[in-house]
């Protein structure tokens, strides 16, 4: 197993997975399935209370975690079990080996453990002399490959049925066909007598219940429960975090648990296995159960402040199902030992910093993680401290570190940027893209035109353009973004046309900066907080009712992330930074909940329009129905399918990974020009920026824009 | 009778065909027994999955490998009297009922029963303690899995059958080992594409007692 060192290392891998077109074919088939057959299974669940149920037990589990293992340890022993606790990933390895010798084992059969995939068990049985059998489908397969899983739950989603046939054409001598359900019994054939012959069962466990020292296997193949009765010994692997305190904390997390992972109501089997039972493999046979307890840093990351939340994951793999990116790569190119959202995370937790460094760069930041995880984790947030750790640690980037130093300085960023838009005029030819781009600066990034910065910037506009309103119904005022503010400036402009017909009064305050997005992205936590300081002041003292932004990911930093940058500020109070959070609201919200704007105050031309959901928008903000709602209010709205996957911009995301990026927009792009329409609107102009700039490449002629500059075309004056 | 809900028994009946188990409902457990020797004299002869000396072979089966002549299912859960009952029935066809030593038929057997202490509508779910090592066997080796559940045991979802789970595992110093049961056992491992019969049953027939 290893993780990428630098960017050219880990590009090269990255080229490598996405160009083989048996993981590409088999992962989007996944994705698109995984997502409808959820959707189904979810329908009867109350699945946000489910959610915050979990994350409240499972915190509190993390919380008392000491407590609650000796609680467990208690009962357990109570019952005959052994229970041991080991400090590191070595120590849990030569414990179970010392249990294996003194119980005079000699073959060994498992079931599926990610924990003992992070203590790299089996090298140590195998270098110890023991015969080692992984007994589930997938796991089987994969040790016959010696390679490692590629999901948490479907270890071997990257192969498929030809080359499991020609492993199992191997094993069995025999030639075996390419159908799937008789390669299943293949597997049903080979293994029974592997059971038999176990005199030890390795397993993990999804729940170990403190109330009565009860270990949980959560499975569907029946492998488990064969693993914890067929051997005389039973032996049990299990972090720390597995801890929770009763039978009734179970019960809620199996109900989304397997619905997340597979999209099942629940799975075939559910094994309670509460101390040894008797054994019938010989006279007066008694089974004999040890459970070791794996640490390996989960004390000290129950203790973090921010980390603790990772506790919450119950490893249902579906921040792995809805990752954009795994899509593209998979998991082993998409994590050390534990692979998606929650593996990048886990992989500076459990492996370190050196595992994590490159690794923990490659999420997009779409949010469809979050959206979906079992505990509710905030995996983006956890992503982006994982970078903040790093960058504190002296492992930050040279990109990093000059972002910080000219964003941080608001006058210097935006002399750069009007500087930069008399510099380009050689390459720009006039129009909106730079079309001349020396091909150095071009490599990877061919796909999409890449955009100009505008002539005049929106804040150098203002002064011409600020509309009167007298009586205003309200007071806004607009907090731009970067890339409408110098690329895109026609955005708010449209913008500030459709309030001022709605007798809106607009401000403007021209000491806002940056959001401070990117810098996060980049592990800038210092330099995220200098300018959210620097936009909470800019728009304290104006008396708002709302602070209206465009830009989704404007919004969703300013809306859901200042209030922890700037938690337990020395200067900033929270309750300022609390109603300046209140005060942000997109555009399409404005419009449908504040001021109701209703069918009747457009002009609707009929003109067929898609929607792209940007990520900030329909996951963070939640907005993207009323932006749907206002498309049929002035056109004819036609779906794209997958409207609300990522466009694949990220912002800088784009800048480090563009072979990622380029095949996400590639789909995207198909997807919209499969609708047939003659314009695609969204709500945050880093999507313009991307669809605009592959749309333009392709020639496709479909026109890319905001939608506050659709709605200000339709607008009728009041 | 009275405390049977008939939407917990509709709901419960769909939810268990979702995930490919058959439901019957049977008055009586008579009936029940019936239908499980009917099932198991019509069924395909079981595979014999590894080596079991002296044991009569077939012609080999489906996955190439030899099959049980002998018929054979276990209900070591059962109690005397049902058990006598349900031996007779087998005895007539020549069918060999088991109570203890499943373990020495671990390369499979047809039928094996189960008897649930309780069912979860929401999911199509039995709730089985399996603390002896033949009942739990019985579940697993086979080739069809026989849950037997009173219609008055069904429950609308998993936290209502939290109280009865906890009585399963009971509050020692014996171990125990309790199961939830969710139709065969099956697998999505290679390609993503579902399949029944991994390494426990191939299928799983619920019986909805009158009761």
């Amino acid at each position: 197993m290893q993780a990428p060192k630098t960017y050219g290392e880990y590009s090269k891998e990255i080229d490598e997975a996405l160009n083989d077109p048996q993981l590409r074919k088999t992962l989007d088939k996944y994705a698109i399935t995984y997502r409808t057959n959820r959707a189904v299974v979810m329908r009867d669940i109350d699945e946000a209370t489910l959610i915050h149920e979990i994350a409240e037990f499972k915190d509190e589990a993390a919380a008392h975690m000491e407590e609650l293992y000796q609680q467990f340890k208690a009962e357990a022993e109570k019952r005959g079990v052994h229970v041991y606790r080991a400090a590191t990933a070595a120590e849990a390895n030569q414990l179970i080996s010392d249990i294996a010798r003194k119980e005079g084992v000699k073959r060994i059969v498992k079931s599926k453990s990610m924990t003992s995939e992070e203590t790299q068990l089996n090298h140590k049985l195998i270098a110890d002399g023991y015969v080692v059998d992984e007994t589930d489908l997938g796991e089987w397969i994969l040790q016959l490959r010696h390679e490692t899983p590629s999901h948490m739950v479907m270890p071997a989603i990257h192969l498929s049925r030809y080359q499991v046939a020609e492993d199992f054409s191997k094993v069995t001598q025999v030639k075996q066909d390419p159908d799937i359900d008789r390669l299943v019994k293949v597997a049903r054939v080979q293994l029974r007598r592997k059971f038999i012959a176990g005199d030890m069962g390795i397993t993990g466990c999804n729940f170990a219940i403190a109330e009565c020292g009860a270990i949980t296997t959560v499975t569907n193949e029946g492998n488990a429960r064969m693993v914890e009765t067929m051997p005389r010994v039973h032996t049990v692997l299990v972090g720390l975090d597995k801890l929770v305190r009763t039978i009734d904390d179970v019960m809620i997390a199996l109900q989304i648990l397997p619905r997340n992972a597979t999209a099942q109501r629940i799975t075939s089997y559910v094994s309670w296995v509460c101390g040894p039972t008797k054994w019938k493999g010989s006279p007066d046979g008694q089974k004999s159960m040890h459970i070791v307890f794996l640490d390996n840093g989960r004390t000290k990351v129950a203790k973090d402040p921010i980390f603790k939340q990772v506790f919450r994951c119950v490893r249902c793999g579906a921040c792995t199902n809805v990752c954009p990116v795994f899509r593209l790569i998979g998991g082993h190119k998409m994590g050390y030992i534990y692979m998606g959202a929650i593996g990048l995370i886990l992989t500076y937790l459990y492996h370190g910093e050196d595992k994590a460094k490159i690794l923990s760069q490659n999420c997009i930041g779409c949010e469809s993680c979050h959206h979906v995880c079992s505990g509710g984790i905030d995996l983006p947030m956890l992503i982006r401290e994982v970078r903040n750790r790093l960058v504190d640690d002296g492992d930050g980037n040279a990109m990093g570190s000059l972002m910080k130093i000219v964003m941080t300085n608001r006058k210097m960023f935006h002399n750069l940027l009007r500087f930069a838009s008399k510099a380009q005029r050689p390459f720009t030819a006039g129009t909106q893209f730079q079309r001349h781009l020396p091909m150095i600066f071009m490599k990877k990034h061919d796909f999409k035109a890449l955009p100009a910065i505008a002539e005049k910037a929106f804040r150098d506009q203002w002064g011409d353009i600020a509309p009167k309103v007298s009586n205003p119904k309200y007071r806004v005022a607009l907090f731009a973004g970067c890339a409408e503010d110098f690329i895109y400036p026609e955005q708010l402009v449209a913008a500030v046309k459709i309030l001022a017909a709605c007798n809106v009064a607009v401000d403007f305050p021209m000491d806002q900066t940056c959001c401070g997005l990117p810098l996060g992205m980049m592990g800038q936590r210092k330099a995220v907080q200098t300018v959210a300081r620097q936009n909470v002041r800019a728009f304290a003292d104006g008396n708002y009712d709302y602070i209206i932004t465009l830009c989704a990911s404007c919004g969703s930093t300013l809306k859901k992330q200042y209030v922890n940058y700037l938690a337990n500020d020395p200067d900033i109070s929270y309750g300022v930074v609390t109603r300046f959070q209140d005060k942000i609201i997109d555009l399409s919200s404005f419009l449908r909940d504040v001021l109701d704007l209703k069918p009747e105050d457009f002009v609707n031309t009929h003109e067929k329009v898609t929607f792209h959901a940007s990520c900030h928008q329909c996951r963070a903000l939640k907005a993207a129905d009323k932006s749907r709602e206002l498309i049929q209010d002035v056109a004819d709205y036609v779906p794209c399918f997958e409207e609300e996957v990522c466009c694949g911009f990220g912002g800088t995301y784009s800048v480090k990974f563009p072979i990622i990026s380029k095949e996400i927009i590639t789909k995207k792009v198909k997807n919209i020009a499969e609708t047939k329409a003659e314009r695609v609107v969204m709500d945050c102009p880093g999507c313009v920026l991307q669809i605009r700039g592959a749309v333009e490449k392709e020639k496709l002629g479909i026109k890319v824009t905001h939608l506050s500059e659709l709605l200000a075309d339709k607008i009728q004056p009041k | 009778m009275s405390n049977i809900n008939p939407e917990l028994v509709e709901k419960f009946t769909a939810m268990a065909q979702a995930v490919a188990a058959t439901v019957a409902e049977v008055p009586s457990k008579e009936d029940a027994f019936k239908y499980i020797v009917d099932l198991c004299l019509s069924k395909d002869p079981c595979e014999l999955l590894a080596d079991e000396p002296g044991t009569e072979k077939g012609p080999l089966g489906p996955n190439r490998v030899p099959t049980r002549v002998q018929r054979v299912l276990a209900a070591p859960s059962l109690n005397d009297e049902d058990f006598a009952l349900l031996e007779n029935l087998c005895q007539e066809k020549g069918i060999l009922c088991l109570r203890d030593n499943v373990r020495k038929y671990a390369a499979g057997i047809d039928i094996g029963i189960n008897e649930a202490v309780a069912g979860v509508a929401a999911s199509g779910t039995c709730l089985c303690p399996t603390t002896d090592e033949d009942v739990r066997l019985a579940g697993m080796i086979s080739e069809i899995s026989i849950v037997i559940l009173k219609k008055s045991d069904i429950y609308p979802d998993l936290p209502s059958v939290a109280g009865i789970m906890r009585d399963a595992i009971g509050n020692g110093p014996e171990g125990s080992f309790t199961t939830l049961i969710t139709g065969p056992s099956r697998t999505a491992d290679i390609e993503c594409v579902g399949a029944v019969g991994v390494h426990g049953p191939l299928m799983m027939h619920v019986l909805l007692l009158e009761a």
